[in-house]
């Protein structure tokens, strides 16, 4: 929910989606140009004061959002650097590929402030337009649409559930809390069954005959946010490219 | 009298488990009247609107469209869809798309409209319901009351000459009520038929033009509200009678008749009205 709240409160909301998937596609472009860790860091820190500072995203929300990646992240360059020897079991620090392991540690940490770059300034609807511009197969995107959607009735609908089964001691005791959740569980899918069939007769009865076709919104200045987007993107780009 | 737009002849219709939901049902709704469908949970009256919608094909008996059947092919579902529109009673159930704009874009461009044309549509249907201000907004972050009006402006947007809304009322607090009556009103005063399924008698007896009860999947009685609502045999199937009727009808006990030019009050602000004419005729004879 906190990616969800960043992204309809942002500065920049209202900008369009095309500008900020070609400055996030710029980033990750200029994070494989990175030459070394530190050029690589650059584009981190860039990417990152553009989400703090030009779209004022919360520092704390962004820490937050970013954390659980940046776990894996940590995890994935601790068991880069070491390595397991089988035939005289012992555990190696891998010292001669640390370089390597650094660089790409730091290339996926500026990967990673791009992607959180877009999903933290652009709420998912304006993510599926720029997707289908990008002629992304529809059955995906319609999917998609259904999946966010759906995302927040069940979770309604499950704490909905939960209350009335505390409200009768449901959860009482450890013994009572799995079998409400088992309960839970099972009310759960007779639920999207038949909220499924709902949705059928929802949308048949607007006169939908397969793929889901919605308006564009507007953006204002767009044209002149796309070349902002597209310049700064490039020059990142171009100054990883003359480091390295 | 304005002449029928949707008739049922003999309709039946039983669900695939066997329950019969309509048992040759004839109705008559009337053009760009408002029309109240009353009855007790379980009469039919939901079955009865996704006939209307073309959502359900009936087994027996037949629909009408002023004067032609309904056509149950791709173009002919497509044509009655778009003059007949559905509001359903869950808005959670109807809204599936992630932001309010594009919901109610969702109908016209199944229409196969011009971008140009879709977005005048959205816009002027959203104004009618009072959600501009709220159409960039996420689905999930909008109130009940909010959502059914996205709800019935998703539909106004495919321009209906039929607007069928099942229980619109349900869950409403009495101010959103009075706003919702208030655009029904609006929509019906442009020419629109309305058609609505309720459970409170007071709304109908003042609001609706026409009333239809139903009865275990048939029509019990239909009709101008003050006949069909001071039956017995419709308030027995009701539980209930109209409130302003009651009372007019006790104040006629003790002698003070309500009636103006022969026209008995049908809502509160009428008979609130009517009570105050009667004091002010009395104090000045």
């Amino acid at each position: 929910m906190l990616t969800e709240q960043s992204a309809y409160s942002n500065r920049w909301r209202k900008v369009s989606p095309i500008a900020k998937g070609i400055f996030t596609f710029c980033g990750i472009l200029a994070a494989f140009s990175a030459g070394s860790p530190v050029a690589a860091l650059a584009v981190a820190i860039f990417i990152s004061c553009a989400a703090i500072v030009g779209a004022a995203v919360p520092f704390f929300i962004y820490l937050r959002v970013a954390a659980p990646p940046l776990l894996f992240l940590a995890a994935s360059t601790l068991s880069l650097s070491f390595s397991l020897d089988l035939n005289a079991p012992a555990i190696h620090f891998a010292e001669s590929e640390l370089p390597n392991i650094l660089h790409i540690c730091s290339r996926s940490f500026a990967c990673l402030t791009s992607l959180l770059f877009l999903t933290l300034t652009t709420p998912l609807p304006d993510i599926i337009s720029l997707l289908r511009r990008c002629k992304t197969p529809e059955t995906l995107l319609d999917l998609m649409i259904l999946c966010y959607r759906t995302l927040f009735v069940l979770s309604e609908s499950v704490n909905n559930t939960i209350t009335a089964q505390s409200a009768r001691l449901g959860y009482a005791t450890p013994g009572h809390s799995i079998r409400s959740l088992g309960r839970l569980s099972a009310n759960l899918t007779m639920q999207v069954w038949q909220r499924s069939t709902s949705l059928q007769l929802a949308v048949e009865a607007r006169c939908n005959d397969g793929a889901f076709r919605f308006l564009e919104a507007d953006y204002p200045n767009s044209r002149r946010n796309i070349l902002i987007s597209a310049t700064s993107g490039i020059s990142m780009i171009l100054c990883e490219l003359a480091f390295s | 009298m304005n002449e029928a737009i949707i008739s049922l002849a003999d309709v039946s219709y039983r669900y695939p488990d066997g329950t019969d939901a309509l048992t040759n049902c004839s109705i008559k709704i009337t053009q760009a009247s408002k029309t109240a469908v009353m009855g007790a949970n379980g009469a039919g009256k939901t079955t009865l609107f996704m006939h209307l919608n073309s959502l359900l094909r009936p087994d027996g008996g037949k629909l009408l469209y002023r004067r032609d059947p309904f056509d149950y092919s791709r173009t002919g579902l497509r044509d009655i869809r778009s003059k007949i529109g559905l509001v359903f009673q869950n808005p959670d159930n109807q809204l599936f798309s992630a932001c309010v704009r594009e919901d109610v874009s969702f109908g016209p461009m199944n229409l196969g409209l011009p971008e140009s044309e879709v977005r005048l549509r959205v816009e002027e249907a959203l104004k009618a319901v009072g959600m501009q201000e709220t159409s960039d907004k996420p689905v999930h972050n909008l109130s009940y009351g909010q959502k059914k009006r996205v709800c019935i402006a998703g539909v106004l947007a495919m321009r209906p000459e039929v607007l069928v809304l099942d229980e619109p009322m349900a869950g409403l607090d009495t101010l959103m009520q009075m706003e919702l009556t208030a655009i029904l009103d609006q929509l019906q005063s442009e020419g629109m038929t309305i058609v609505i399924a309720t459970h409170d008698i007071d709304f109908a007896y003042g609001w609706a033009d026409e009333v239809l009860v139903m009865q275990n999947g048939r029509l019990l009685a239909g009709g101008l509200p003050q006949e069909v609502l001071n039956s017995s045999e419709v308030q027995m199937e009701l539980g209930g009678k109209p409130f302003v009727a009651e009372i007019t009808s006790s104040l006629a006990l003790i002698g003070i008749d309500l009636r103006d030019k022969g026209k008995l009050p049908v809502s509160r602000s009428e008979l609130l009205l009517a009570i105050g004419d009667y004091s002010f005729i009395q104090r000045r004879t």
